[in-house]
């Protein structure tokens, strides 16, 4: 009998052990502990010594040769302290917030400022001390704007800027018609009139359109939303309210911005049906380089793509190796996007004009808050982003430094760029989270106002009916961010 | 049947032909619509350009070896025999383990009864309904926790686990399996565990061939685990990697795809063999 | 009993008759059991007791001692087990954590969704304790009724043997059992208990994550919205699903059939096109065909050379030309599948039965629909309904074909998204893993009591030996 009492008592605790854990199922927000980030110290102190840094470089970057010139300079340059920097060797896309608190990130990572200001919204990479880094006083304040974020009541700056990017015109100049400097160049400034402005260049699509209709003029996938985003910005557009970080604040339909809605349906009645799906962003190589379009705007980075397509195109018309590669690097022009006119109208040939604005971005380094040596991190990207580097980098990659003496240096688009920017005429990709709404809505939307052009009953054949599309999409995209919040 | 056995022999002559004729010309319509894209795609591979809308109509206006040139020399960024390597070992041992495991499962589901058989049934179909990917990110952190991240066995390790559930299509035919058969080996003596590797498995041929093409084609092919799981650029496995290429190098792209689907190919011609000898072997059974 | 359970409580009864059996049965069972653990008090002896206090105590006391040992081994890593992880695991559950992580200084933190995962895993790990618990129990009841006839205690190389023969099923399920548990039930546990928390928007880890009961699920109906794209998305999902697995099945079987005819030479030669298909990787095909259609791709090129308009095959006005081109893809890809499944069931076939079909003069069609179509229906029912499942949950197909569109009418989705396709946007795209959670929860309630339904009335279930 004693031992059935055992058992029974010995039940008894298990189930009042289980019915204890069930209890304690109450409220633990009293429990729970938070720190502030006034501790901030991991910059302090001495560098660490025989460390390995692993770098997420850009995939071009790595493929041209830059990133191992790179690394082997940094290598050698910090031998000393035994700190190695290794290509991390994972995707470019690689997710920071899901792999690094894990420990499966890179270290130090390059990246798109809105991609990388992401992951500083939850603190996973690092605010950086850059008022004490060289490269700080040659890189124009809107670039480390496009780095600030404003965490649990403080502004911290995550990032370095490397290279601005905005879209640029691309065009071939062995197919502008031979009497240019006469009849396209209204203004004799010796740039012809048809990369100049857009209703020129509107015209000259026409034009061989109508003359040569297996060939195009400006072709261009209008649903492409990070160059189309520039259309209405022009028309006092903009993404978010207050310089782009008041997520509550649409503005895609502000201001006048359904005019550049119209100048994107007309551009696409120069084009075709490819301009609605991304068939044109990933063909636009190949049918520049045999000479189907006639311009396309892009970024300055994929430049080295055109002339590949285009040598290769010399090359099938039996020029040898070396007459193609000189050929490409003469008839390619990458050059500033055309001016609109004031009154958003294509089809006026004296409308009055005005600089475009367009949407930029500011790629740079990051250093991720999970790494064991952010002493050699910082020391890394400090070498990056030093004169030599960014000048290197432009050697390899043809890239939009960030940095003023050596844009300055360099003279021509580079600084050309570095001027808009600074000037505020390239809008830099907002850097709040919320942007990862954006893209797919856009893309909706200005896919569908392009394909008016084609429509028998066009969807939008108004203003007004452009401008409630674009309000619709603003209240969309803003739903998609609060509805569930 | 009178009518059947009246009509003359010359109209039977031309039924059978009229049969056959348009027999083979639905299998010649049915190998057509199959084999074009695969056509396609192989001489996409073949294209001299490397990008994919260079092509005039359906097919690249040259064509080289390049591609493959490249793909198995330029490894710097996309090293793609590594990742053939990768995707082989994955592949082969989750269709060994899963194959067993499924084969096993839906015998023993088909062939005992216990308490938990059905329940059993209903659970597994249930949580088939459950969207997989949903629960990526708890195999995520199970995985971190595990330590079996950039590690082939940690998908493995999934694939195999996970292929029991995929037992009905096994279960179904072991259900068409006469009992006569297990009866008589039941008589003689022999323990279930014998009767299961001298009975069931020659007799089954034809579905563990299916079992293994499955289970094999499926980590071969799958892109999101790994993508998952895999972090390292040479840890991949050949669907990620190709993935991973840039949308401007196409013909690479072909060109990798088609070496993936080599292996299968070649293992159905290795394993039409065996699934001949099942069919006869189900025919002459009873 | 379990067919009973079903054959009585089936439809077009009145709700009440079938709950209030339900009630009858409830009541029966409690009522069983409590007469067993009376009767087991009663009669259990000290042996029995013993193994209550320690597990494998009774056995040892038995002279059984390598089971004992098994079984005290057990509770004793169990122990150790909950000492060092288990217990902590489990109350991380509840509290999901107290310490919030800071990156930025280095604060370790606490992972909440780590600690849900593993306290439910720890849970788990405390069930299967409590299973082995009870089973130790049982088993050593059942030895000293043994022992009370008259009867040895059975050996333990005899129960081993046992495990090889008639219990050879407890050995074979033991692993894909364990596997489908850690790898397939603990997701889906995790998955419903996120359908109860505020895990994603801004709530993701180093943030803490906190239970909020059923907040999620009274957002999903508060929220217009959401319900609208809800009921719009799974009746279209329901369509498809069921589409494109009859339209997979027919060709699937129609192909093998047609192979399977006698004046098909080269068999091996025909059935290597669609394997060929089958070969090659789901996602290759699929943006294959997404090129194909595209308006810059080969098929429009030959429609403009020949003077027509290029069609947006996937464009946004097209909403039933996409749907149709989806269930066309998905049927290239599923057909194979299908067709070697139905070939190798073919030749299992009996070829008396059409002997016997022949002699008495019935034609091919009767053949067919009175031999062939009930044996392969017969023994495909468990895949048509996998296959249904897949199709439901196929994921693949428009995210390659039509992702990243977003149309007017619905939250976050486009009019040929399936729920699997919306599940994604909602919750990888946009990180609302909660209400994610939550969506997944409701469809999976339904389309299981669907396919439940349908599963244990199909012949396949009912009477599994038709043709042993």
């Amino acid at each position: 009998m004693k031992i059935k009492t055992i058992a029974l008592a010995t039940c008894l605790v298990m189930l009042f052990c289980l019915a204890a854990l069930a209890v304690t199922a109450c409220d633990f927000s009293d429990l729970r502990q938070y720190y502030s980030t006034e501790t901030f110290t991991k910059f302090d102190g001495e560098i660490e010594r025989n460390v390995t840094i692993r770098v997420l470089e850009n995939d071009t970057a790595i493929s041209v040769g830059y990133f191992d010139e790179l690394l082997d300079a940094f290598n050698e340059a910090y031998a000393e302290y035994g700190i190695t920097a290794v290509d991390a060797n994972m995707d470019s896309y690689t997710d920071l917030a899901l792999d690094g608190p894990f420990g499966y990130g890179p270290d130090v990572l390059y990246q798109a400022n809105d991609v990388l200001m992401e992951f500083a919204a939850d603190k996973h990479v690092l605010p950086l001390p850059v008022e004490e880094m060289e490269c700080y006083q040659y890189i124009p304040e809107a670039a480390w704007d496009a780095y600030e974020a404003n965490i649990e009541g403080g502004i911290y700056t995550c990032g370095v800027p490397v290279n601005i990017q905005a879209p640029m015109l691309y065009y071939r100049k062995d197919l502008l018609p031979e009497d240019w400097e006469t009849t396209y160049d209204d203004n004799a400034n010796g740039i012809p009139d048809m990369v100049e402005s857009w209703n020129a260049l509107y015209r000259y699509s026409q034009k061989i359109r109508s003359e040569t209709p297996d060939k195009y003029g400006y072709m261009k996938s209008l649903s492409d939303s990070y160059f189309a985003l520039g259309y209405l910005f022009s028309y006092g557009g903009y993404v978010f309210g207050d310089n782009n970080t008041n997520a509550r604040d649409i503005g895609i339909a502000a201001g006048q911005a359904e005019i550049g809605a119209r100048i994107i349906q007309q551009l696409a009645s120069v084009m075709n049906m490819e301009t609605v799906d991304d068939s044109i962003t990933l063909n636009s190589y190949s049918r520049l380089g045999d000479g189907t379009y006639f311009a396309t705007m892009t970024t300055p980075d994929v430049y080295t793509m055109f002339i590949r397509e285009m040598e290769a195109d010399y090359t099938r018309r039996g020029y040898s190796a070396s007459e193609a590669a000189a050929m490409a690097e003469e008839n390619l022009v990458m050059t500033d996007v055309p001016t609109l006119p004031v009154n958003g109208d294509l089809e006026d040939d004296d409308a009055e004009q005005m600089g475009m604005t367009v949407m930029g971005g500011v790629n740079g380094y990051a250093i991720s808050s999970y790494t064991k040596a952010p002493k050699a991190c910082l020391a890394f990207v400090e070498f990056a982003t030093s004169y030599e580097m960014v000048m290197l980098r432009n050697e390899y990659l043809g890239i939009a430094p960030a940095r003023s003496d050596v844009a300055a240096e360099l003279g021509g688009l580079s600084e050309r760029l570095f001027e808009k920017l600074d000037a505020g005429e390239i809008v830099v990709m907002p850097s709040i989270s919320a942007v990862g709404q954006l893209w797919d809505p856009l893309a909706t939307m200005f896919g569908d106002i392009a394909e008016d052009a084609f429509r028998d009953e066009p969807k939008y054949p108004t203003l007004e009916a452009l401008k409630r599309e674009l309000q619709d999409t603003a209240d969309g995209i803003y739903s998609a961010i609060f509805t569930l919040q | 049947m009178r009518s059947y056995m009246k009509k003359p022999v010359g109209m039977l002559k031309f039924k059978k032909a009229a049969d056959v004729g348009l027999t083979y010309a639905l299998l010649i319509l049915v190998g057509i619509i199959f084999v074009f894209p695969c056509l396609w795609l192989v001489l996409a591979s073949f294209s001299k350009t490397g990008s994919l809308y260079s092509f005039d109509g359906f097919f690249p206006p040259d064509y080289s070896l390049d591609s493959f040139k490249t793909l198995f020399t330029d490894t710097a960024m996309y090293n793609y025999p590594q990742w053939f390597l990768n995707t082989l070992l994955v592949a082969s041992m989750s269709c060994i383990i899963g194959t067993l495991l499924v084969i096993l499962t839906a015998y023993t589901i088909s062939r005992f009864e216990f308490k938990a058989r059905k329940p059993l049934m209903k659970i597994t179909l249930v949580l088939g309904m459950f969207p997989s990917f949903m629960g990526m990110t708890a195999v995520y952190i199970l995985m971190t926790q595990f330590n079996m991240i950039n590690n082939h066995w940690g998908l493995i390790l999934i694939y195999s686990a996970g292929a029991p559930m995929g037992y009905l299509v096994q279960k179904g035919f072991f259900d068409t399996i006469p009992n006569s058969i297990y009866e008589a080996a039941r008589i003689d003596g022999a323990t279930n565990a014998r009767v299961f590797c001298k009975i069931t498995l020659p007799l089954s041929k034809p579905i563990i061939v299916y079992t293994a093409l499955t289970s094999f084609a499926w980590p071969w092919s799958d892109f999101i685990l790994p993508k998952l799981l895999l972090k390292e650029r040479d840890m991949y496995t050949t669907a990620v990697g190709l993935m991973s290429l840039p949308e401007t190098e196409f013909a690479r792209f072909a060109a990798g795809a088609i070496f993936i689907a080599v292996p299968i190919v070649v293992l159905y011609f290795c394993l039409i063999k065996y699934m001949i000898n099942g069919m006869t072997a189900g025919a002459v059974k009873q | 009993m379990e067919n009973k359970a079903v054959d009585t409580g089936s439809a077009g009864k009145s709700p009440a008759v079938f709950f209030g059996k339900v009630r009858d049965k409830l009541r029966a069972k409690i009522r069983g059991a409590a007469e067993s653990v009376r009767t087991f008090f009663r009669t259990a002896n000290s042996n029995t007791f013993a193994s209550m206090c320690f597990m494998g105590a009774g056995q040892l006391m038995y002279k059984q001692w390598a089971k004992g040992l098994i079984y005290l081994g057990i509770e004793v890593l169990f122990i150790v087990l909950m000492a060092l992880w288990g217990g902590e695991a489990i109350y991380g559950f509840f509290t999901l954590g107290l310490v919030r992580g800071d990156p930025w200084t280095g604060v370790e933190g606490d992972n909440s969704v780590v600690m849900l995962l593993m306290g439910i895993l720890a849970w788990f790990v405390l069930i299967a304790f409590v299973c082995t618990y009870f089973a130790n129990i049982k088993d050593c009841y059942r030895t000293q009724q043994d022992v009370a006839a008259g009867k040895c205690p059975a050996k333990f190389l005899d129960e081993a043997k046992g495990l090889l023969d008639k219990k050879f099923y407890k050995t074979v399920l033991f692993l894909p059992v364990v596997g489908v548990l850690v790898f397939n039930v603990l997701p889906i546990v995790f998955m419903i208990f996120v359908a109860f928390t505020d895990y994603g928007g801004e709530t993701v880890p180093p943030e803490l994550v906190s239970w909020v009961g059923l907040d999620n699920f009274e957002k999903l109906v508060a929220l217009a919205d959401i319900a609208d794209s809800f009921f719009k998305i799974l009746g279209w999902n329901i369509l498809w699903a069921v589409l494109s697995t009859f339209i997979n099945y027919f060709l699937g079987l129609g192909l093998a059939l047609l192979l399977n005819k006698k004046c098909v030479k080269g068999k091996a030669f025909w059935r290597a096109f669609p394997v060929l298909a089958y070969a090659v990787p789901g996602f290759i095909t699929l943006l294959g065909f997404k090129f194909m259609l595209s308006y810059g791709g080969p098929i429009n090129q030959l429609i403009i050379e020949h003077g027509g308009e290029a069609i947006g095959f996937l464009g946004r006005d097209a909403k039933w030309m996409a749907r149709f081109i989806g269930i066309a893809v998905n049927a290239w890809m599923s057909v194979p599948t299908t067709m070697l499944l139905a070939t190798g069931i073919l030749s299992n076939m009996n070829t008396d039965l059409y002997e016997a079909a022949k002699i008495d003069g019935a034609g091919a069609w009767k053949q067919f629909t009175r031999i062939t179509l009930p044996f392969v229906v017969f023994s495909t029912t468990p895949v048509l309904i996998s296959q249904f499942i897949s199709n439901f949950n196929n994921f693949g197909i428009f995210y390659f074909l039509r992702g990243g569109l977003t149309l007017d009418g619905y939250f976050e989705a486009s009019d040929t998204d399936l729920l699997i396709n919306w599940l994604y946007n909602l919750s990888i795209d946009n990180n609302y893993y909660s209400i994610g959670a939550a969506i997944s929860l409701v469809i999976f309630v339904i389309t299981s009591v669907i396919s439940l339904a349908v599963y244990v009335r199909s012949s396949a279930y009912k009477r599994e030996d038709m043709f042993r």
